[in-house]
């Protein structure tokens, strides 16, 4: 419906540009001038499309349709009871294309009636209301409102998953800011103990107990940071990053098997394999190789 | 049932019979199911019934019959349509499918005739795609031949409502069914269709389903709920159940748009046509003839560019060939 909408305000825009067009466009734009799109809404099949204004040659024999009326109706005094209709008046104009507004006014009307209905079958006091053990035929088969429930319930779980990883990514949202948060509470609590010692320490130095130890404070050998850092002393055969102590040279670390060089040196041993494994100039021009292994090259060959 | 028939027939010969033979047997009295009818006691009975009745009408009896058939070569999501509508008119007889070309003229008042029947709804599919109902009253009353649109059938699984089946449902109007005179006669015929007849043999007795027919858009929209209302008791409806009344949906639902009315069956002088309408073909050509239209456009387009190109042509440039030295 839309693109049809859509196809004739195209339509009459370009009437209305191109001037030069008019014959062409009179044909198409004749046989619609009038009439108007009206988008139906609901789904695809609905083709409907109305005439923008009443055709004058319509007819519309109105004495002919009440005497009509009047072969085919029931007598006037016919109980309510055979006809069960009630009348409700809609308050406010529908809007047709408005699924929600238009299917809300009908449950309405229905509601209001089958109230009106019940209230004046109450008064009847006759039975009107089923039974909890009455059972009999229904329009749609169990296996039929089976289908109907297990569709209902596909739904709401489908509503609940959904409800549960929307959760789920929130709570994770959540513990990512909170972890962010104690990150950032413990950097400043570590700056204000810093702070603190550092003050602390300035107003020792100023009050003039710069070596004292009488006064209960200890003169701590680590208040310097210096036993954190580590000796400048070099000992001799241990490499910097070693804690054992320099044991672990005399275990042996000694050199690498005579093997184990030659095969380093024959295959490579750490770096890039692609880069050694690549021709260069200088292997591309030897032929050194080339034609050696004729003879033994490819034994299973036969002559 | 077949027994009870043909007890009936044999009565009914008998009596044919004794009228023959001779006028005192005719004078028995009729024979009952708890012994013989006393005549007079008889004569009472019927007197008080016809006292109670005449506050309402005298012996009214609704003997409404729908006959319910459809073209051949009917959409299937049609035939799933008029299967509901069958299912839900328990007062209904379905026939088998009309050949389209019968559909025309007598055949159809015929075939009403033939199941006896007082209205027929038919459901006349054409190319497959576009659906007509005509809904008429058969001896000689009036026909109306609609278009359906905005077809929902009852198998969708988005209606969870359900009821009994045969079970008479409240027939709720919109106000506007009296603004004019042939949605006057559209609501007489509705009543006449779609009400069940009080007292019919395949109905059940409760109410608890309600159709609606409201009029939006000059198109009769048809939809149809389950109502559950909280009770204990069939006759009372339990203190603020009224208020805790739910309806839902059923279905089917469809729309209507009314074409012409007749003032025959399936046919007649034409009583009624609506001004509005645009027959489906008529929209399909139009959509149609767009679509064409944009070769032939383009083809102008360019043909005028040609001349406005030769009408007025480009100056000859005087630094044309500057740089080609």
């Amino acid at each position: 419906m839309g693109v049809q909408n859509k196809g004739l305000a195209l339509l009459k825009e370009n009437k209305i540009e191109d001037d030069d067009n008019v014959d062409f466009d009179e044909e198409v734009s004749e046989s619609e001038s009038g009439s108007e799109f009206e988008s139906e809404s609901e789904e695809e099949e609905d083709e409907d499309v109305k005439l923008a204004e009443p055709s004058k040659n319509a007819i519309y024999n109105t004495d002919g349709i009440l005497d009509k009326l009047g072969d085919i109706s029931w007598p006037e005094n016919v109980g309510w009871i055979h006809k069960l209709s009630i009348d409700i008046d809609q308050e406010q104009q529908v809007d047709v294309n408005d699924d929600l507004a238009r299917e809300l006014a009908f449950y309405n009307q229905a509601l209001e009636g089958t109230k009106k209905a019940f209230e004046k079958l109450q008064s009847m006091g006759l039975p009107f209301l089923r039974p909890a053990d009455y059972y009999a035929e229904m329009v749609k088969t169990d296996s039929h409102m089976e289908k109907v429930k297990g569709r209902l319930l596909a739904e709401k779980r489908k509503i609940e998953e959904a409800e549960e990883r929307r959760k789920a990514r929130e709570s994770k949202k959540l513990a990512k800011e909170i972890q962010a948060q104690k990150q950032k509470e413990r950097n400043k609590q570590k700056k204000e103990e810093i702070e603190s010692v550092k003050k602390w320490r300035k107003q020792r130095q100023q009050s003039g107990f710069a070596g004292g130890d009488k006064d209960g404070e200890m003169d701590f050998s680590f208040e310097d940071g210096k036993s954190f850092e580590r000796s400048n002393k070099k000992r001799p055969g241990v490499a910097p990053g070693d804690r054992s102590g320099g044991k672990t040279r005399q275990v042996g670390k000694g050199k690498k098997p005579q093997k184990r060089n030659f095969r380093d040196s024959k295959f490579g041993f750490g770096g890039k394999k692609a880069l050694k494994k690549q021709n260069t100039a200088e292997t591309t021009n030897e032929f050194r190789d080339f034609n050696k292994g004729h003879a033994s090259g490819n034994k299973k060959r036969k002559r | 049932m077949g027994k009870k028939r043909k007890h009936s027939e044999t009565v009914a010969v008998a009596s044919v019979k004794k009228d023959d033979d001779d006028a005192a047997a005719s004078e028995r009295p009729q024979r009952t199911l708890l012994g013989w009818k006393d005549k007079k006691n008889g004569a009472q009975e019927t007197e008080t019934k016809t006292t109670t009745t005449t506050t309402t009408t005298a012996g009214f009896r609704n003997k409404e019959k729908v006959l319910v058939t459809c073209s051949r070569r009917i959409n299937f999501r049609y035939r799933h349509l008029m299967l509901n509508v069958v299912s839900l008119l328990p007062h209904c007889k379905k026939d088998n499918k009309v050949e389209s070309k019968e559909s025309k003229g007598a055949t159809l008042n015929e075939l009403v005739e033939l199941k006896s029947c007082s209205s027929c709804l038919f459901f006349e599919c054409r190319k497959h795609k576009d659906l007509y109902l005509w809904m008429a009253k058969c001896p000689n009353g009036p026909s109306v031949k609609f278009l359906v649109n905005a077809v929902h059938t009852m198998e969708e699984l988005k209606l969870t409502g359900n009821h009994l089946k045969g079970s008479r449902p409240l027939l709720t109007f919109s106000s506007n069914f009296d603004s004019n005179a042939h949605w006057k006669l559209l609501k007489e015929m509705i009543i006449q269709i779609f009400g069940i007849p009080k007292e019919h043999r395949k109905s059940k007795p409760y109410h608890d389903h309600v159709f609606v027919f409201s009029i939006v858009d000059d198109h009769i929209w048809f939809r149809n709920y389950q109502i559950s209302v909280p009770h204990n008791e069939s006759d009372k409806i339990a203190r603020g159940g009224l208020d805790n009344m739910t309806l839902v949906e059923v279905g089917p639902r469809f729309c209507l748009n009314p074409i012409k009315i007749f003032g025959g069956s399936f046919g007649g002088p034409t009583l009624y046509e609506n001004p509005f309408y645009i027959s489906p073909n008529q929209i399909r050509a139009l959509e149609k003839r767009k679509k064409a239209g944009k070769y032939a456009k383009k083809v102008k387009a360019k043909t005028r560019r040609k001349m406005h190109e030769l009408e007025n042509p480009l100056e000859p440039d005087e630094f044309a060939d500057m740089w080609k030295e």
